[in-house]
């Protein structure tokens, strides 16, 4: 795949602060790369960068081979972009509002038309554009936010945080939004803390912390980096320190956590280990509510690799 | 593109009902406030009509000029009537002024005599009227004697003796004097008398500088570190200044209809008088109203603070100039003037206020042009620094 843009050694200093320490990535053409990171590891520091909004203290930023500038007309007409923050007009309606930011990138008024009504269709807001964005719900908000940033049919798309504070049907109407926009041939950028939306839809993912990626790759490749096969969570059971070591005696167990009645069991491979764990807690006679197997998110990648949350 | 963003801006500005308070509601609502404050104030410190009285011996029923001031200065019909005049015998009028019935009467004999027994404003009036009227009669008899002597002294006249010509001549020239005395006596006692012009003209002056909370507000909407729609903005495709010079125009444009608006109500509910010069009042209002949006663009370029915060610093430097221009009092602009003329050299307010007020009282046009100049001066500074701190403009954090 080409490489469309190019991060090396991106270096952003607010006074005594690395907010991101020499960072380098590439972003190749038509995939979905994921930023995924907790609040403050330098997620959005880094979308402002490549916009070319925020200055950085060394590095360089090149899109489609070209520096990238306040003043790089040529690419900035290729990129849309859907920040954290509402960012449209109270004063202006929906069709205006996304008529006056298409209006920005797209001179002929027919056209424009066209791809307004393609937009609106797409984010589900077709019984909203007489409606001012004080008299939306806030999903319907984020929707409107959305239609702003793509309405002009960006080869780029930068979607920050997209669906932070959304209902469940907006949330889904925004993935599925994405989906679509891939599907035409949009390379995007989506950062989010929620890993279950990079797990969904990203194709590759780097992980930020403190500014510093801490690793990269598909969500597969991430997950065998913490050689964890499966995880075992049963709820409501009451376990003394005997019983306790016995289950920590079990085979391929890798680490077990006791925590207010759920307790917690990652093992590095094997098979049928949620089978004879029930036979163990049988066999000792062991009352509980809910025993349940998931397969290693990202969120334990992360917890493995810096030692806390992602959502901390 | 510079239509597209110019008529959204127009859009937006005219929808934000805060915006429209301050640029339209409150210069109104001030105005109508002085209005019915300073009309009272005025009413009770006009002049009261003087009584006088003039001795009606022979000198005076033959001296015109003399009869004829007094008449008008004493006609019911006038608007500028000062004194109510008894035409009386030399005895009648002292005891008149001993009865304290009039406070002088005037006597024609070789020169006029002003006969007052205290000492006020109303008898500095007789006075000073009595002088000038005695001074412009000096120059009607000089120019009589002066065509005279021409005439008598021209070939034509030696040939043919006097002419009916000869007196139509000098009959014209001493009556077109007197127009003129007569006229120049009148306005200058109006002008005199209504002082509170100048705080409506520091009214259209705050009027043109509020507009400047307008252009701040179209210039943080294309501001990255100003709002979220800002950000948007700076990542699109489109020439910074472009937008800014189309935000400026649309905010230009309603700050001109608003202070158009102010100054047409001055004009026919408050009873504001501009002078005659209509031509460079609009043409003030316009450069006036340049300078607010310049101003406006300044504080949004260079200051980093809220939109808030720049609106507070907008409406409060604005209070301060046109209070320091005499808005609440003309004495505060003399004070400025005589001991820190150089607050008013740089504020915008003075000089708006300052160029009204040269265009009303005087006929020499050297200060307005100077307050003119100065006001174009100001603007250019403002959008100078502005459009430095603007040129490709990347942030330290946003």
């Amino acid at each position: 795949m080409k490489s469309i843009i190019e991060v090396k050694n991106l270096t952003k200093e607010y006074r005594n602060l690395k907010a991101l320490n020499n960072l380098s990535f590439d972003i190749f053409e038509g995939e979905i790369l994921g930023l995924l990171g907790p609040n403050g590891s330098g997620k959005s520091t880094t979308i402002n960068c490549i916009l070319s909004l925020l200055n950085y203290n060394s590095g360089s930023i090149k899109i489609y081979n070209q520096e990238m500038q306040p003043d790089a007309y040529n690419i900035k007409k290729d990129i849309g972009v859907i920040f954290q923050d509402i960012a449209v007009f109270e004063e202006l309606n929906v069709y205006d509002n996304i008529d006056y930011f298409c209006g920005l990138y797209v001179k002929n008024k027919d056209e424009r038309k066209e791809l307004i009504k393609d937009t609106i269709k797409l984010v589900g807001l077709e019984d909203f554009i007489k409606f001012y964005p004080k008299q939306l719900s806030g999903g319907l908000l984020r929707r409107l936010n959305i239609a702003c940033g793509i309405a002009h049919k960006p080869k780029i798309i930068f979607l920050d945080e997209p669906t932070v504070a959304v209902d469940p049907q907006s949330r889904n109407n925004i993935l599925n939004g994405i989906k679509k926009l891939r599907k035409q041939g949009a390379t995007i950028i989506y950062t989010t803390h929620y890993m279950e939306e990079v797990e969904l839809l990203c194709d590759r993912v780097i992980i930020l912390d403190k500014g510093k990626i801490i690793a990269s790759g598909t969500c597969d490749e991430l997950k065998e980096l913490i050689n964890i096969e499966e995880k075992v969570t049963v709820e409501g059971i009451d376990i003394n320190k005997n019983l306790l070591k016995k289950i920590r005696d079990l085979k391929n167990l890798k680490n077990i956590n006791n925590h207010e009645k759920t307790l917690i069991i990652t093992y590095q491979k094997g098979k049928n280990n949620l089978i004879k764990l029930i036979d163990f807690l049988k066999q000792e006679n062991l009352p509980y509510s809910k025993i349940y197997s998931e397969r290693p998110t990202l969120n334990d990648v992360f917890l493995e690799l810096t030692g806390k949350d992602l959502r901390d | 593109m510079f239509y597209h963003n110019f008529k959204y801006t127009l859009k937006r500005l005219l929808k934000d009902k805060m915006l429209i308070f301050w640029t339209f509601a409150f210069p109104l609502i001030l105005g109508t406030f002085f209005k019915m404050a300073f009309s009272n104030i005025e009413e009770k410190e006009k002049l009261e009509l003087i009584n006088i009285a003039i001795v009606n011996n022979e000198e005076f029923e033959n001296n015109i000029y003399f009869k004829e001031v007094f008449k008008n200065l004493s006609n019911k019909n006038n608007k500028e009537r000062l004194f109510k005049t008894k035409y009386v015998s030399e005895s009648k009028a002292n005891i008149l002024l001993q009865k304290d019935k009039i406070s002088g009467y005037i006597v024609l004999k070789n020169t006029p005599k002003v006969v007052v027994i205290n000492n006020g404003i109303n008898e500095t009036i007789i006075k000073q009227v009595v002088d000038e009227i005695s001074s412009q009669e000096k120059i009607i008899k000089d120019i009589i004697n002066i065509e005279t002597s021409n005439y008598l002294n021209n070939d034509l006249f030696k040939k043919n003796s006097i002419s009916n010509d000869f007196s139509s001549s000098i009959y014209k020239k001493a009556l077109k004097t007197i127009e003129n005395s007569s006229i120049k006596l009148n306005d200058t006692s109006n002008k005199n008398l209504s002082y509170t012009m100048i705080e409506f003209y520091t009214l259209i002056a705050m009027g043109c500088l509020y507009g400047g909370i307008l252009g701040m507000v179209a210039i943080n909407q294309t501001l990255a570190n100003m709002s979220r729609s800002g950000k948007r903005v700076a990542i699109s495709p489109t020439s910074k200044l472009k937008l800014i010079l189309s935000s400026s125009i649309a905010s230009y444009l309603i700050q001109l209809i608003g202070v158009f608006l102010l100054f047409i109500y001055t004009i026919f509910i408050l009873k504001v008088d501009y002078g005659n010069n209509l031509f460079y009042v609009i043409f003030l209002i316009f450069l006036g109203c340049l300078a607010g949006l310049s101003q406006g663009v300044g504080v949004a370029t260079i200051s980093k603070s809220c939109e808030n915060t720049k609106t507070g610093i907008l409406i409060g430097t604005t209070m301060l100039g046109c209070f320091l221009s005499g808005m609440m009092g003309i004495t505060m602009k003399y004070i400025i003037d005589k001991n820190l003329p150089i607050i008013n050299m740089i504020n915008p307010a003075n000089m708006i206020t300052d160029a009204f007020y040269t265009l009303y009282y005087y006929n020499t046009p050297d200060r307005f042009y100077y307050n003119i100049i100065s006001l174009l001066i100001f603007s250019g500074i403002m959008i100078f620094i502005s459009v430095l701190s603007l040129r490709r403009k990347k942030y330290d954090s946003i």
